[in-house]
């Protein structure tokens, strides 16, 4: 498999969770605000909120919407939130430990 | 593909999920499709962009049969590993906390049945446990019995040779009925405890290795 999925995969979750901690979505909106960002297969998103979900760390709640079907928010926990603080400190060192081994590299 | 193929083909691939649990997942793909389209796409750009039915449903199923962390290739260095060590290590991921033995929980239904059995199952190994007792008395009774002769003869100073002879089969009865005993007392023992044992098994839910 394209080592590029991979990458994409492990960053979905933080993006779902950034996103969700910046306000409630819905899938829909959450797909797009990805997309936005990130060109990853918007599909692998509701597996991973229904895991999020599972997890505790997402409630959903339905709203109504004038047009269209009711859309389902997701809203992050506490405990979510903690997940999200974690996930994002492990990524900032992963990405400045990669960054320095490429920069190291490239003096050669 | 078309919408239709696309839910069609993924609904397939879910079939090993629950029910309740697929249906919902495919109200989420459905719920897509409609916000999609409200936005002006096709359905031809709909499916492109949520990627390939097959791939999303192995997503789908591997989050539900072990509800492990996903391969964080920027996972935790596990404490005390040097920071020079190969780029292999990095994608070793925390142990999740699903590790854990866990038990499959009984359902009440289980309880209510154990509930029941156990009304039925108490008395008949009371039953059992009385029988083995009476036995262990009588062969205790019959090898005793030439002492109880010895006090007949010292409190009322009678001796009947009838009575002899009556003692030395007792005795005979009561070794026999000693080591029927022991048989019964082991016998009884392992059935109680190995009752007991599935009880607990049955009412605890089986351990699971994940």
């Amino acid at each position: 498999m394209d080592i590029n999925i991979q990458f994409k995969k492990g960053a979905l979750e933080i993006c779902v969770l950034v996103l969700i901690h910046e306000k409630d979505r819905y899938g829909y909106e959450l797909a797009q605000s990805v997309s936005e960002h990130i060109e990853v297969a918007e599909g692998a998103l509701y597996p991973l909120l229904r895991r999020l979900v599972n997890e505790g760390h997402c409630t959903t709640y339905l709203q109504e919407s004038s047009e269209g079907p009711p859309r389902k928010y997701y809203k992050l926990t506490p405990q979510g939130e903690i997940h999200m603080k974690k996930l994002v400190i492990e990524w900032k060192r992963f990405v400045s430990n990669v960054s320095n081994l490429i920069e190291r590299g490239s003096h050669l | 593909m078309n919408k239709s193929e696309f839910i069609s083909l993924l609904s397939s691939h879910l079939s090993a999920l629950p029910p309740e649990e697929r249906s919902e997942l495919m109200e989420d793909y459905e719920a897509h499709f409609a916000f999609a389209l409200q936005n002006g796409k096709t359905e031809e750009e709909i499916v492109r962009e949520l990627g390939d039915p097959a791939e999303l449903a192995q997503e789908a199923l591997g989050n539900r049969v072990a509800p492990q962390h996903p391969l964080y290739w920027f996972g935790d260095r596990p404490e005390g590993q040097a920071a020079g060590t190969p780029a292999a290590q990095a994608p070793a991921a925390q142990v999740p906390a699903a590790a854990r033995p866990r038990y499959r929980k009984a359902a009440p239904a289980v309880y209510t049945g154990l509930f029941f059995l156990n009304l039925l199952m108490m008395p008949l190994l009371a039953a059992l446990w009385a029988f083995g007792l009476s036995i262990a008395l009588a062969a205790a009774a019959g090898i005793f019995s030439p002492a109880f002769l010895l006090l007949e003869y010292a409190f009322n100073g009678a001796f009947q040779p009838a009575k002899a002879f009556a003692v030395l089969t007792m005795v005979g009865l009561g070794i026999f009925l000693a080591i029927g005993s022991r048989y019964a007392y082991s016998n009884i023992t392992k059935l109680s405890a190995s009752y007991w044992a599935w009880n607990v098994r049955a009412a605890k839910g089986v351990k699971i290795n994940e």
